[in-house]
């Protein structure tokens, strides 16, 4: 808890003196170690402002403004040749590195800096037969140079993925491709799509697609847009006045892509250490663990079995400041579950046999939010406020049982899963202060039922932990003197957790996005890792924090 | 038949309203232009014709049960009374007070130059009677009208929608609307936070309240005296034409030099062109908005329909911070007395920033909703990414040389009122502007 304060007062130095520690550290902290593209940013940004006078650069400024050559020479002209036909286009940049020498953590030989260089093409064409009937094309090209250009030994993801490096599948690349028939009461939406319900940051009821989670803790909301994995389906909407019904039947299955053994987020938990994982060809492509036991082929659902296929309903009512809705989703568990089926003995030992298996999951959730203004607020007045409040409770997801396995391995029975009920929730209170200042405070709560030592992680629950306590506080202001171009922001998440463990440690991110134009976006990104033991959620990673670049263009 | 004749009754009647209309101002209109005297009248130098039309009583009857209320039923009758002009002018917000589908074009430009523009297609249902009387007769915190935006330029920002639900307010119910957004790049429907009314909206010069416009009852209204406007709006001499759009999409050009304070339709201008206006002032009512950044509002109304063609906001401390100027049309030739009058071109200034936003409507498509239409304003319409009606605009300037000028100051109209003094930077940008005829960016001499 103290480390918690000390990280809200600096906080709070930031917010109500620029010059703060934490500012100040970040600053020292990144010219202590100096990073290739902050040194880039200083030139294309600081410097030209500099040397250019005041008024060239407010020329330059000008002529930026109008700065769209996908709009001029690509999409506009494309449009006007097709009509019906709708193009865009977004091309973006993202960069991290971190702010730590060079060095061995856990099991990972985390022998260099980069985190990511991801540049990512999306090309998206939708074309409208008539007002009713459209067909639309979302079109990924990824492209991840950190493993080209970064060179370091612990950085072999590609090859248990090519994924981690780029797009060169008709799966990825072919994101989302589906037809729509809209009329004034019903939707019906065919293809590859995502779907995202829920309101709140982070993922609550956002549950119908899988994601991509090579970022590991490093996942935004702002990124699950092109992190979650599309499924084929049909999705259908009804709309009565004020209630909406939707329906989606789901023959299509995605596993969950988690950061893999030599890529830059792997936990510094999992054994094996890399010196013998990039050398395993079992373990790297999933025939063996680090205990040596012989795992199977995946049992995944199959698209030909109507038994396999899943099925979600969404409910929403609006009713004034209250909107509110129930969900249901008949679903497959996007991680398989490590069964073990059976033994064997080598020159090595006695060993299991692992049989993964995705199993049936049945998720209940709610959703709801209000809107209030405060009267007589001290020092403020009046005081406009939203209140979102979403929960998901999962019946019987599976959790590998420790100590359960351990007594499988000493040749006693079980399978080595214990299955348990979880809930996760969260209130969000937004409040929208003077001076265009937002504050979102998101206190988010995961529980597992029937929890025991030895647990370890299920759909839903808690991780290392009966339960966990997150609440999330956000806050934004844009710069006037700049146009409410610059907007600063930042997002703390203190993890707290019973009744085994008390704090998991607190991930802080500083961020400052600058308009640099209406078509391209730049941001700067400090993600820090503070408190908490080695072996905890955040603590893990207090040696991971990290600066980020983001440039995206859209045309 | 007996129809028939009621309605050539009704216009011969009509006519003759507006001939006499029409005499009286221009008799109005030569009092005061013709005598080469000052354009603006403090209030013993009203003509009669204004005086007739005006009721200075400080107290007046209070409606029975809404005390805040006049007793007089809206929209009133001659002589007004300033809070009456006030209650009038709450028929002509940002947006047309009908149901209505139309393009909106909107931009701002920094002092340095640089310009960001945006079209979104506005769909309005106004769910009674179109106009304020609706809004009134409402008791506090019901919906009278609902707003679906839907962003189609810049590219970035296509896709993103909101949806706001207007509600009356009263003195326990401070909540102005209902506000719900969707972000493509997050596929949510989340509720926002009402918005802080005087706040601007991110990056432009307009807050809320500019686009929702004022309740009359939370000011205190005031006549200060009248005014002849000849220009709200300025097109730059370097543009000289703009591109508009019909109902039905059809493109065509206007001369800019051509374009009246309230286009072709509106049979008041005085012989040179100009409108002869009101000028009220509002200052806000303690216990209505006690915490209120705004000391007082100043209407420029025309003396018929009570159009607001210019407003002025001044802050706490009494120093002007925002112009705004209109351009207006009639686009619903259905209402009487005016009503059908509508925003059609508007610039915000404000002067602290010397900051200039634009708000052009475009294509304006008036709508009669079916029950099936209506299934669209719900805030999970949004989630299905569908623009029903795809209007367009290219009234969107090509290059910061050719926005807007920056409004007049009129700083020596009713200068015991208005404190108009802007920075020595600020006013020599304006000098330069309205020398070179467009705005001058870069360094210029003070």
């Amino acid at each position: 808890m103290n480390q918690m304060r000390v990280v809200c007062q600096n906080w709070l130095d930031v917010v109500v003196e620029p010059a703060s520690r934490v500012v100040s550290s970040v600053i020292i902290k990144v010219f202590q170690h100096p990073v290739n593209m902050v040194g880039a940013l200083v030139v294309c940004c600081i410097l030209p402002a500099a040397v250019l006078a005041k008024d060239d650069f407010a020329a330059f400024d000008r002529s930026m403004a109008t700065f769209d050559p996908g709009g001029k020479y690509l999409t506009k002209p494309v449009e006007r040749t097709v009509p019906g036909l709708s193009l865009n286009g977004t091309i973006t940049h993202w960069s991290d590195y971190l702010v730590h020498d060079d060095e061995d953590i856990g099991f990972r030989d985390r022998d260099y800096r980069g985190l990511q260089m991801q540049t990512l093409v999306e090309v998206a064409a939708s074309y409208r037969f008539s007002p009713n009937l459209e067909l639309t094309s979302i079109n990924h090209f990824m492209y991840d140079s950190v493993y080209d250009v970064d060179g370091g030994d612990g950085l072999y993801a590609k090859r248990v993925d090519d994924s981690y490096y780029k797009y060169n599948t008709f799966d990825r690349i072919a994101r989302e491709l589906y037809v729509s028939y809209r009329t004034s009461k019903l939707d019906v939406v065919l293809g590859k799509q995502q779907i995202a319900w829920g309101k709140m940051d982070g993922q609550f009821i956002d549950i119908i697609n899988s994601m991509d989670f090579r970022e590991s803790v490093q996942l935004e909301a702002a990124d699950y847009e092109v992190r979650r994995l599309p499924m084929w389906m049909a999705n259908l909407t009804y709309y009565f006045d004020d209630v909406s019904v939707n329906v989606l039947w789901i023959p299509d299955f995605e596993a969950n892509v988690n950061p893999a053994y030599g890529s830059p987020w792997q936990s510094p938990l999992l054994p094996p250490g890399d010196e013998s994982a990039r050398n395993s060809n079992a373990l790297l492509n999933n025939r063996s663990d680090a205990a040596g036991d012989r795992v199977l082929q995946t049992k995944r659902p199959d698209w030909t079995h109507l038994s396999d296929h899943q099925i979600a309903a969404r409910l929403d009512i609006a009713s004034g400041a209250l909107t509110w809705g129930l969900v249901y989703y008949y679903a497959w568990e996007r991680d398989a579950s490590p069964f073990v089926t059976g033994r064997f003995t080598d020159g090595s030992g006695d060993h299991l046999i692992i049989t993964p298996e995705h199993e049936r999951l049945h998720h209940f959730g709610v959703t709801s939010d209000y809107a209030w203004v405060a009267k007589g607020v001290p020092l403020i007045g009046t005081l406009p406020v939203v209140l979102r409040a979403e929960a998901l409770y999962t019946k019987d997801a599976n959790f590998i049982d420790y100590r359960n396995l351990a007594a499988v391995r000493a040749g006693g029975s079980g399978n080595g899963i214990s299955e348990h009920d979880t809930l996760r929730a969260a209130l969000a209170f937004e409040f929208a202060f003077p001076s265009k200042v937002s504050v979102i405070f998101q206190p988010s709560f995961y529980y597992t039922f029937d929890w025991h030592e030895g647990l370890g992680v299920g759909y839903g629950g808690a991780i290392g932990d009966e339960w966990n306590f997150a609440p999330v506080f956000f806050i934004s202001r844009p710069v006037q003197r700049t146009r409410d171009r610059l907007m600063l922001s930042a997002t703390i998440t203190p993890y707290m957790s019973g009744s085994n463990r008390d704090y998991q440690g607190t991930k802080t991110k500083l961020m400052a996005s600058y308009e640099i134009s209406p078509f391209v976006n730049g941001s700067l990104i400090y993600t820090d890792y503070h408190g908490g033991n080695d072996d905890d959620l955040y603590g893990q990673f207090h040696q991971y924090d990290n600066i980020g670049v983001e440039l995206q263009y859209e045309f | 038949m007996n129809f028939n004749c009621s309605l050539i009754f009704m216009r011969a009647l009509s006519a003759c309203a507006v001939f006499s209309l029409l005499s009286v101002s221009g008799l109005a209109s030569g009092d005061t232009e013709n005598s080469g005297r000052q354009s603006w009248r403090t209030l013993d130098q009203l003509t009669p014709w204004e005086r007739e039309r005006i009721d200075l009583r400080p107290n007046t009857p209070r409606d029975k049960k809404v005390p805040y209320l006049p007793a007089e039923p809206y929209p009133f009758t001659a002589p007004y009374t300033a809070e009456e002009m006030g209650f009038r002018a709450m028929n002509f917000t940002h947006a047309a007070r009908w149901s209505h589908v139309m393009a909106d074009a909107f931009g701002t430009i920094t002092k340095e130059g640089y310009l960001t523009q945006g079209v979104t297609v506005a769909m309005v249902d106004e769910m009674d009677a179109p106009n304020a009387a609706s809004q009134i007769a409402k008791k506090p915190g019901e919906a009278y009208s609902r707003h679906m935006y839907y962003y189609t330029y810049p590219p970035k920002d296509d896709g993103v929608q909101e949806m706001w639900v207007l509600r009356r307010t009263g003195l326990e119910s401070p909540a102005k609307l209902d506000y719900f957004a969707y972000t493509p790049s997050l596929r949510r429907v989340r509720r926002q936070p009402p918005p802080r009314r005087e706040t601007p909206f991110p990056g432009v010069a307009q807050s809320f309240d500019d686009i929702l416009g004022l309740e009359a009852w939370e000011f205190d209204w005031r006549l200060m005296g009248a005014d002849t406007l000849h220009e709200t709006v300025r097109f730059p001499t370097n543009r000289k034409t703009i591109t508009l759009a019909e109902p039905n999409g059809r493109f065509y050009d206007v001369a800019t030099d051509s374009i009246k304070l309230m286009r072709e339709r509106y049979p008041f201008y005085t012989k040179d062109g100009g409108v002869n206006c009101f000028v009220v002032v509002g200052t806000p009512k303690q216990d209505w908005l006690p915490d209120f950044k705004v000391s007082k509002v100043i209407y420029w109304l025309d003396q018929y329909y009570f159009y607001p063609l210019r407003i002025e906001r001044f802050d706490e401390e009494g120093k002007l911070k925002m112009i705004e100027v209109r351009i207006a049309q009639q686009e619903n030739k259905a209402l009487p007395n005016g009503e059908g009058f509508a925003s059609n071109l508007v610039v915000y200034y404000d002067a602290e920033l010397d900051l200039m936003s634009y708000s052009l409507h475009d294509a304006h498509l008036m709508q009669e909703w079916t029950e099936e239409d209506l299934a669209a304003f719900t805030p999970d319409f949004m989630r299905r990414r569908w623009l029903k009606y795809p209007q367009q605009s290219q009234s969107m300037v090509n290059s910061p040389e050719e926005y807007y000028l920056r409004p007049a100051l009129l700083a020596e109209r009713f200068p015991s009122e208005r404190s108009m003094t802007v920075s020595p930077t600020i006013a020599a940008r304006i000098a330069a502007q309205n020398k070179a005829g467009h705005l001058v960016f870069g360094t210029v001499e003070k």
